[in-house]
Order: C-alpha cells, then sequence, then structure tokens
C-alpha cells in the first residue's frame, strides 16, 4: 500500500467513487456513524451523499467531525483506507463540506490547471 | 334686442351655486399688468340686476379684449367657468370659454339698472388681500391652461393654498390620482398612504407652526399631501401608514420638487374641509408605487436624482452619531445593498430610520426616494422624503429574495461605492490582484484609490520603522531629542521628558502575481509584528537580537489587506504609494467562496 502515499491522490467525492475503482484517492467527508466492529465508517460528502471506508485494523480512537481519508477505492461507495486524519475546526469555525466540495468540483471541471490534482484515466 | 341676461346669476355666483352657461353683459375691463407673466383682464359683469366686478378671464381669451372684440356693454354668453372661494368667502368667477354675442355697438348702452351686488362686502374693485402685492389682487390668475404664466407660477403655488376649489354638491366620484389639478374641485379619490412624516415645527419671522406629511397612491400614479397646523391636530392621529381612505377637498398646488422625490406635478395641502375616511375595501389598491433603478445603472445617473432602489442588505455598521453643520447631532447608519446587476451601493440612513434598522438576516430594502450621491463614487443617502421598507410585501422583493438566496450570496458584490477602512469580511471591498495596481493604473487617478487584496508579508523593513513621538494624545509628531533629557515637539512648541514609541513600518507583500510597497502605520504595523511599538521600541534599546526575531516572526503571513495607491511625486521622481488602511487576518472560509465564485464567473465568460 506504499504506492498509495506515494501516487497522486484525485480528490473526489462520493459520486466519482465509481470512476476511481482501485486508484487511489482522498476523501473527505463528515462522520455519519462508526460500524460496531471498529472496523469500518460512513462517510458523508458535501453533497450528503454516502461512502462507506474500510480499514485494516479496527479504530482505536473515537472518531468525530470531518475526516479526510486516502486509500484505494474497493467498490461503487466504498474506499479502503491507508490512513485518515480529522480536520479539527479553525479557530472555532468548522469546516465547510460544502465549500470544499465546490472547490472539488473546480479541480475536476479544469484538469488542465490542476495536473497533478486529477490522474486521468488513460 | 333678442338677447336677454340671465337674472340672478350675479347672486347665484356669489353664493357660489353653478349657473349654466349665463348670459351677462360686461359693464366695465380692466387690464392687470401681471409681473412676468401675460396680462389678465378682470370684468365687471351685469345679469341686469346686479353686477359683479370679481370676474376674471383666462389668459387665452385674452384676445377678446385685446382685439376689442369685447368692450363695456357687450353681451357674452359665458359657456365654461369655474368658481374659486377666496380666504375671505369672496368668489372669484374665472371665465374659461366664453363668447361675445352682441357687440357694444349693437347693445349701445347698459342694460337696466343693475347695483353691485351686497352679501359680503362686494364692492366694484373687489379689494385684494391685506398686504397682497397692488399687481397681485386676485388670487386665482393662472388658472387653466396657461403655460405661459410662468413668472407667476410661485405666486399661485403659495397662495392658492387659502384657495379652497369650491365643491358645490358634497361628495363626487372616485377620480384616479393622475386626474387630479387645481382646477378641479369635485373629486374624491381612493388612494393609500404609504409613508407618512413625523410632526415637523417651524419657526420663523413669520410665526410657528407644524406640519406633516405623506405620501398616497392609488393605481394611476401618487402623491405628496402636507398638514399643517390645524389639520395635523385633527389627522396626524388618525391617518395610519397601509391604510387606504376615500380623500376629498384637498387644496392642490404646483409641487415644489425639491422637497419630495414624489412623481407628480402637484401636492396636496389638507384644508379645513377635506376629509379623510377609512375604506375597507383595499385590495387593488396598490401598497407603492416604485421604479426602482438597478445599482449597476447608479452611475450612469445625475447626482443628485431622486430615485427608488431595492436591494439586499449585505452589511450593516453600527450607528453612529454626528454633528451637522448648524450644531445638530443625528444618528448615521451606512448599509450595503446589492442587487442582482451584481453591485453594491452604501446607502447612509439618518435619524430614526439609522437607529431602529435591524439588518440581521440580510433583508430586503427597498427605498424610496434616495438621494444619488457622487461621494466615494456612488452612493446613496435616504432623506427626510425617503420612504424605507424593510422586507416590503412587493414583488420585486421576492425576486431579490430567491435571487440572494440561490447564487446572490455567494457572489462577490462589486461596489458601486469605495469606502475607506472597510478593509475585513465586510461587504465594501473592491478586490483586486496586486498586478493590476500596475495594470489599470490605479492610483494615477485625481483621487486616491483604495483596494483589498489577499497577500503575504515577503520582507519587513526593520530599519526606521520606529520614531520618537510627542507624548501628548493625539499628537504623533517626531520629537527632537535635545540631548539634556528632555525631547522637543515643534507642533506643540513643548519640551516633555517623555515621548512614545510610533511604528511607521515598510513592508513588502506579494500575492502569486506581484509585490508591493506599503507603508503600515501604526496600528497595522503593530497588527503585523504581534506587539505593540511602546514593547518593540523598548525591545530594540534592550535586545536587538530579540528585536529582530519579531521581524523573522512576522514575516511570510497572510493577511487580507486594505490599502490605498496615490501617485506621489518626490524630486520630479513620481511613483505610487501604498499606505496600508487595515490589515485583517484572512478569513479563509468567505476568501475561498470568492475564489470559487471568480472562477465561476471566469468560466461563464
Amino acid at each position: 500500500m506504499a504506492s498509495v502515499y506515494e501516487s497522486p491522490k484525485t480528490r473526489i467525492n462520493t459520486s466519482m467513487l465509481s470512476q476511481y475503482i482501485n486508484r487511489p484517492v482522498c476523501f473527505v467527508g463528515r462522520l455519519q456513524k462508526v460500524h460496531p466492529t471498529g472496523k469500518s465508517f460512513t462517510l458523508l460528502d458535501g453533497e450528503g451523499k454516502m461512502a462507506t471506508v474500510e480499514l485494516n485494523d479496527p479504530l482505536d480512537e473515537e472518531l468525530s467531525g470531518v475526516v479526510e481519508v486516502i486509500g484505494v477505492v474497493s467498490g461503487k461507495a466504498t474506499l479502503s483506507a491507508t490512513a485518515y486524519t480529522v480536520l479539527r475546526d479553525d479557530k472555532g469555525k468548522p469546516f465547510d463540506l460544502e465549500v470544499y466540495n465546490e472547490g472539488l468540483k473546480i479541480i475536476h471541471d479544469f484538469p488542465q490547471y490542476y495536473p497533478f490534482e486529477v490522474a486521468t484515466s488513460s | 334686442m333678442s338677447v336677454k341676461l340671465t337674472e340672478g346669476a350675479i347672486e347665484a355666483f356669489t353664493k357660489g351655486s353653478v349657473v349654466p352657461n349665463p348670459m351677462l353683459q360686461v359693464v366695465n375691463i380692466r387690464k392687470i399688468d401681471g409681473g412676468t407673466g401675460p396680462a389678465r383682464y378682470r370684468l365687471m359683469m351685469s345679469d341686469g340686476l346686479y353686477t359683479m366686478s370679481s370676474f376674471m378671464l383666462s389668459t387665452q381669451l385674452n384676445s377678446l379684449a385685446e382685439q376689442d372684440v369685447m368692450a363695456p356693454n357687450c353681451i357674452c354668453l359665458v359657456k365654461k367657468n369655474v368658481t374659486n372661494t377666496l380666504k375671505d368667502g369672496r368668489r372669484v368667477v374665472i371665465i374659461l370659454d366664453m363668447e361675445v354675442v352682441k357687440s357694444a355697438e349693437e347693445v349701445g348702452g347698459k342694460i337696466g339698472e343693475p347695483t353691485p351686488y351686497v352679501e359680503g362686502q362686494t364692492k366694484t374693485t373687489a379689494p385684494p388681500a391685506p398686504a397682497a402685492p397692488a399687481a397681485q389682487p386676485l388670487q386665482p390668475r393662472n388658472v387653466p391652461t396657461s403655460p405661459g404664466n410662468r413668472g407667476s407660477g410661485r405666486d399661485f403655488g403659495k397662495k392658492a393654498l387659502s384657495n379652497v376649489p369650491n365643491t358645490p354638491g358634497g361628495s363626487s366620484k372616485v377620480v384616479p390620482i393622475a386626474s387630479l389639478n387645481p382646477y378641479q374641485s369635485k373629486w374624491t379619490i381612493r388612494a393609500r398612504v404609504t409613508n407618512k412624516g413625523g410632526i415637523r415645527t417651524w419657526s420663523n419671522s413669520r410665526g410657528d407652526g407644524k406640519l406633516f406629511s405623506m405620501e398616497i397612491v392609488d393605481d394611476s400614479g401618487e402623491i405628496r399631501v402636507t398638514a399643517f397646523n390645524q389639520e395635523v391636530d385633527k389627522f396626524f392621529t388618525l391617518i395610519e401608514t397601509g391604510k387606504v381612505y376615500y380623500i376629498s377637498k384637498g387644496t392642490l398646488k404646483i409641487a415644489n420638487k425639491q422637497y419630495s422625490s414624489v412623481k407628480n406635478d402637484y401636492e396636496m395641502t389638507m384644508n379645513g374641509e377635506t376629509t379623510f375616511i377609512p375604506c375597507d375595501d383595499c385590495q387593488d389598491v396598490p401598497m407603492v408605487q416604485c421604479d426602482f433603478v438597478s445599482i449597476a445603472d447608479l452611475e450612469t445617473r445625475e447626482k443628485d436624482a431622486i430615485l427608488d432602489v431595492i436591494g439586499v442588505c449585505k452589511s450593516v455598521e453600527e450607528v453612529s452619531r454626528i454633528t451637522t453643520k448648524n450644531n445638530r447631532e443625528v444618528s448615521k447608519r451606512a448599509i450595503s445593498l446589492v442587487d442582482a446587476s451584481g453591485k453594491m451601493v452604501a446607502v447612509t440612513l439618518w435619524g430614526d430610520e439609522a437607529e431602529k434598522f435591524d439588518g440581521s438576516g440580510q433583508p430586503i430594502l427597498a427605498i424610496k426616494g434616495a438621494r444619488l450621491s457622487d461621494f466615494g463614487g456612488r452612493s446613496l443617502s435616504a432623506l427626510f422624503s425617503s420612504t424605507v421598507m424593510i422586507n416590503p410585501d412587493i414583488p420585486e422583493a421576492y425576486k431579490l429574495r430567491g435571487w440572494y438566496d440561490k447564487e446572490g450570496h455567494a457572489l462577490e458584490a462589486q461596489s458601486m461605492t469605495e469606502l475607506k477602512g472597510g478593509g475585513g469580511g465586510g461587504g465594501n471591498t473592491n478586490w483586486k490582484m496586486l498586478s493590476d495596481v500596475k495594470t489599470e493604473h490605479l492610483g494615477h487617478g485625481e483621487k486616491a484609490d483604495y483596494f483589498s487584496c489577499v497577500a503575504n508579508i515577503v520582507y519587513l523593513r526593520k530599519e526606521n520603522c520606529l520614531y520618537q513621538a510627542c507624548p501628548t494624545q493625539d499628537c504623533n509628531k517626531k520629537v527632537v531629542d535635545q540631548h539634556n533629557g528632555m525631547f522637543r515637539c515643534e507642533k506643540c512648541d513643548r519640551e516633555f521628558p517623555n515621548f512614545k514609541y510610533r511604528l511607521i513600518l515598510s513592508a513588502n507583500i506579494a500575492d502569486c502575481g506581484d509585490n508591493q510597497w506599503v507603508t503600515c502605520f501604526q496600528e497595522s504595523a503593530e497588527a503585523i509584528l504581534g506587539h505593540d511599538a511602546d514593547y518593540l521600541g523598548k525591545l530594540k534599546e534592550s535586545s536587538e537580537t530579540s528585536f529582530e526575531e519579531v521581524f523573522q516572526q512576522a514575516n511570510f503571513k497572510m493577511y487580507n489587506f486594505r490599502i490605498r495607491v496615490k501617485l506621489e511625486t518626490y524630486n520630479d521622481e513620481s511613483r505610487i504609494k501604498g499606505t496600508v488602511m487595515d490589515v485583517q487576518p484572512v478569513d479563509h472560509l468567505e476568501y475561498s467562496k470568492r475564489l470559487l465564485a471568480n472562477i465561476r464567473k471566469l468560466e461563464a465568460q
């Protein structure tokens, strides 16, 4: 899985997951629910769509808020995480997922200006 | 002698009754030179029984007198006339249309033995109102259709105040506001009160009094109505804004546009006979008549124009109190309005409006009759006569709300007003890239340009950034070290044993495209360096390394800058001088939104 760290990880939202199957991505969403086993959790992206994140090892901490995950897309709405990090509030201001989603769409709408962000499929 | 005079007509006229097409004999014609306007003719007429001297010929009939068609003793058929009642109850008959049916020669002499009709003090020459200039013996001088009467228009406006149009027969049918004029007295309008002002008082050499004004509308138009003294007492508490009334018997006069933005050539003054009857069935009467000007179009309008605007109140400043030239203290509040044109304008509210205004929730604000000023580009001021409506119940407001909630809120509105200060995340900004300073030649104009930018500090010049200033409050003049423990301020012409440190920091700031040298004074320099001037001064004295560290720490930080640029010339060398007016931390969320909106705007082009 070292390749995930080294390769470009496209920032995507839930609706783009299916186009990135088996490819390394970066996903940001608000924690919805942690599975009782602690081996997976679900995130809601800026459009309110759900994605499931699978972990190799059970969580050893309590998660909440906005989480950024890097990993490989394993299914239509699932990705297997290599690493995750919680995006904490910035001086009392919460991370704005909707604005993030708008930015993300720009990256995809103008790949010519964001060559390292959007790995082309070819 | 087949022509018969209408006996009893004079008596009827004096009593204010209507006499249809009376046949009268002219007894005497007198020319009255009316200052700058055309001459007026005053007639004494007889019905065979009585005479009356207060007949006025309307100016379009002047030719009858001037061409000697009409001469004493001729018999005339009065086809159209208006009777006006003067303050003292005397009546003046204005002849609008008449025909000479028998010339003076044919008649040959006076018919019957008419005597002046005496009811009041009607004598052969009705004396003018006391103290009125001799040239204007009769009030209704400018009656109908006399556009040539410009010169006396003012007199008319003033004097007609007391000129209650006579309305025999009381209530009459409802007419539209647009049809009101000073020459018709029999009317009733059905209108909604849209803007009722407070009671105002005046006091001058002629005495004092009080008045209040309101604006009323129906679907044909609008008109301003003013009540004075007794009518204020009678009507002020009864009339409510927003209610519909049947109104009749007001005095109409030429509107003074200086005090009013109401779109009507006339205005109404209430008099003792004016009636306001509440009307319950008022669905069809419009709320308010506005002709909204798009904020983007303000640029094309003349300064001092009175116009209507509607916009979303994007930001509000706190109320402040200022003292006017005549030493009156008033409250003012500045707000920023945006509309669907994507432009923003600063609007100043005054007095009560300023104090009461609640900008929370970004309400829709409609202002009827705001004055356009060219202060700082284009700005608006709500006047005494303006109507300020918050979230008005009109289609434009709903449209605007829809636009704003959907897309407008994310839009970075471009301001028509360049405000000083402002700086921070507020709406009143004019965002630029530093490269724009050069490409748009900012600061080259007569006035300084102000803009906002997001930039990083790339260099802070620590040399000469502190100076020793006069310790007097509000005097920041550099002091001269007398080298005897005293410091001299030239401005205050005093010596002090101490001084205060002040900052004047030269900084180079950069964004992705360019960089710019700017000067930061006290507050902005303290904000950038993170310490106050006093601390920095002492630090410099005690530890040069710690002082240097402060500068290292402050480097490469990102801020929202508000900058003033102006071309300045020293020793024949001109260059753009940038001064930091305000420095604020970057609100990344807002910055991101702005960048996103800018990208989408570029995409759309």
